[in-house]
């Protein structure tokens, strides 16, 4: 082929005897599945690619072979071979591109080049975050969206539907502990469902909404650029900005996406934060909708786990051994974003979250029903309580912490509950909200960290979360008290 | 539960809840048949490999303005010309040695799968930057075609592509398209309906 790059004298020659090698070895069992041409094959082991390297190093007489080329083609060199490697290839990049791009007119310093400075640059930066944050999270997602809406659907959900239900089933099914089942205090329509379509599902719709505006406008990566710094502190590059942003979408999702992350240590440090701090749509949501109506709890509990981010974050970077990887990362161009992209990523997130949590609810009804029926129900809720009770909650609240348990929005959304019944002061709530936020996270997230980090690792990340969640509700508990502080 | 968008049960791409992954580890299996091609969609993050994706299957994986939105391997079937193709959708990669564990996923679907095709999905705005990945594309012999995507953007910053050139000088068809805006996919499809074996057969002697 015509367009095949040439690489400097020494390189070539250690190609040519590279791919005659390979040639002769095509049959063996390192080279029979690649489909790649044999000139590939050499340059990839030239630029010591790991796999490659790997499978060679079965053979040590193999591997001194190709050892001996590759030192050959080194010892004639000014660099090294891999870095000669790829700049030939830019240098004919930048050839190519001359030759076929043309600027017809000259690019001036436009909008959006400013636009970029004022993201980027932490003294405009971090301002405009504080505003993101204020508008689209705690105006848009915290009082419109867990507020009013929740208000709404809520409302009529309790006014309008659980009453017809309840007497449905009374009418249609004379046993009252199977009516119990479908209705009344727990049932799978009045407490499942409702706690899935009348509290979470608004809560996480709006969250949805905002969060993929963020991410088509390309602010996130901007953001991630002036969070660098704060990042390389905690032993994470900014690259790991982005699994830590997307987990206030869902935990879940940015657990995958820790895999962009070079290093082995970068990987697990940002999946314990994830797990510990760092809460999802459906937290942010619940949270911001119970503690909107007092700023300063808002305030304190955005506060402790800010800092329990930033701490936790920087002692496990100084734990793991292990330095974190180079910053680099493409930055994509600002875009108006378009509103039918935003909408069906909203749509096709939120019915996906909808049908995650929807069997979830649907069964810890039914498991609380059973729990009832034998008196397991009672017997944990016992067992609980003087946990419950020594963070300085009231018992009603120790059925939240179970479900919690289970799934944090599902017990943020028991607490939401309960605090529309009035039940809970400001201190209350705000520990609550910590334990919550700090406490295991969904079952769908453990399954995702077994997957991606093994399971000794996830095992010592939930026997670290667990108490640590009880004792930071505890302090901040006793703290609160002592102080005498009443939010 | 049906996938968002699916014109058919063409999609693998659907996603139990989690709960029932508890009981089910295999998703459906993929109704295809041996002979049916398989083309790659590959390029360096964010490009617009997943929106291109979208346009030739109609199934809708995640779409994000940033790099790294695509971790996994997504496959679905398009219709080219007579043809049903198995489109594989793959993380970003820079270059033919992975640096990340996605870029790993990619080069091994690279070099251990027998493709029909590969489309390089490029960014028209930083072709310099994309080009060194199209060479070592070239040099693995793979049967490959480049998409110049995100026209309409390049045109915006007042910036010419010569494709004509570019296939001349990469000795490679060239495409140009705009996926976002839906330009330039037929052009795309019948550039990819001449890989494709049963046509070649067409060609009277």
């Amino acid at each position: 082929m015509t367009s095949q790059v040439l690489y400097q004298e020494p390189i070539e020659e250690a190609i040519a005897s590279l791919e005659t090698w390979i040639d002769n070895h095509r049959q063996s069992n390192l080279f029979r599945e690649y489909t790649f041409s044999s000139r590939s094959l050499a340059l990839l082991l030239l630029q010591k690619d790991p796999s490659l390297w790997s499978a060679l190093k079965q053979d040590e007489e193999q591997c001194r072979e190709v050892e001996i080329v590759l030192t050959v083609a080194q010892n004639k060199l000014e660099y090294p071979v891999n870095l000669a490697i790829a700049q030939t290839r830019q240098q004919q990049a930048r050839r190519l591109e001359s030759i076929v791009l043309q600027e017809t007119k000259r690019t001036q310093t436009s909008l959006t080049e400013t636009l970029h400075r004022f993201t980027v640059n932490p003294l405009t930066g971090f301002p405009l975050l504080v505003v993101i944050l204020y508008f689209g999270v705690y105006k848009f997602v915290g009082e419109f969206g867990a507020g009013e809406l929740v208000d709404r659907i809520e409302g009529f959900y309790e006014g309008q539907i659980n009453p017809i239900v309840n007497q449905i089933t009374a009418q249609i099914i004379p046993w009252q502990s199977l009516q119990d089942l479908i209705a009344n205090d727990y049932g799978i329509i009045t407490l499942g469902i409702r706690y899935a379509v009348a509290i979470v599902l608004p809560v996480v719709a709006t969250y949805f909404l905002m969060f993929s505006l963020l991410e088509d406008s390309g602010y996130l990566p901007r953001m991630s650029l002036m969070l660098d710094r704060l990042f390389k502190s905690m032993g994470l590059s900014g690259r790991a900005v982005i699994p830590m942003v997307l987990g206030l979408g869902c935990d879940t999702m940015a657990t995958m996406v820790t895999r962009t992350l070079e290093t082995k240590r970068e990987r697990v440090i940002a999946t314990f934060l994830l797990s510990l701090a760092v809460p999802c749509a459906a937290q942010w949501g619940v949270i911001l909708g119970l503690l909107a109506q007092k700023p300063a709890a808002l305030m304190v509990w955005g506060g402790l786990i800010t800092a329990i981010f930033l701490a936790v974050g920087y002692i496990t970077a100084k734990l793991l051994p292990g330095s974190s990887g180079g910053f680099y990362m493409e930055v994509p161009p600002l875009r108006l974003p378009k509103l039918r992209n935003i909408l069906t990523k909203t749509w096709i997130r939120m019915k996906w979250y909808f049908w995650e949590i929807l069997p979830l609810f649907i069964w810890a009804s039914v498991f609380i029903w059973i729990g009832r029926l034998t008196g397991l129900f009672e017997m944990i809720i016992r067992g609980i309580e003087p946990l419950v009770a020594a963070i300085g909650m009231p018992p009603e609240t120790a059925p939240v912490f179970l479900y919690g348990f289970f799934r944090r929005d599902y017990g943020a959304a028991g607490l939401f509950d309960i605090q529309q019944q009035g039940l809970l002061t400001g201190n209350q709530l705000v520990v609550a909200a910590i334990v919550l936020t700090l406490f295991l996270p969904c079952i769908a997230q453990l399954q995702m960290m077994i997957k991606e980090r093994g399971l000794k690792t996830t095992i010592a990340m939930v026997l670290f979360i667990v108490p640590f969640a009880f004792l930071t509700g505890y302090c901040v508990n006793l703290g609160l008290t002592l102080l005498g502080v009443n939010l | 539960m049906n996938c968002h968008q699916c014109p058919k049960n063409n999609c693998t791409n659907q996603k139990s809840p989690g709960w029932w992954k508890l009981f089910r580890k295999t998703p459906r299996a993929l109704e295809l048949s041996s002979q049916d091609a398989q083309i790659a969609l590959v390029g360096m993050p964010n490009v617009g490999k997943s929106v291109l994706f979208n346009r030739l299957t109609g199934i809708y994986v995640t779409v994000s303005n940033y790099p790294g939105t695509t971790v996994e391997v997504s496959r679905g079937l398009a219709q080219i010309g007579e043809q049903n193709v198995l489109v594989i959708d793959t993380p970003g990669m820079y270059s033919l040695v992975p640096i990340s564990d996605e870029e790993r996923v990619a080069r091994d679907l690279l070099l251990k799968t027998s493709l029909t095709a590969v489309i390089q999905v490029v960014d028209a705005k930083n072709l310099g930057r994309m080009l060194p990945l199209t060479f070592q594309l070239i040099e693995a012999g793979l049967p490959l075609l480049l998409a110049v995507n995100m026209m309409d953007e390049a045109h915006r910053l007042g910036l010419k592509v010569q494709q004509k050139a570019l296939a001349v000088e990469l000795g490679i068809p060239v495409i140009l398209t705009s996926a976002a805006l839906n330009q330039g996919i037929d052009e795309l499809k019948s550039a990819l309906a001449k890989c494709l074996p049963s046509e070649r057969v067409a060609i009277p002697a």
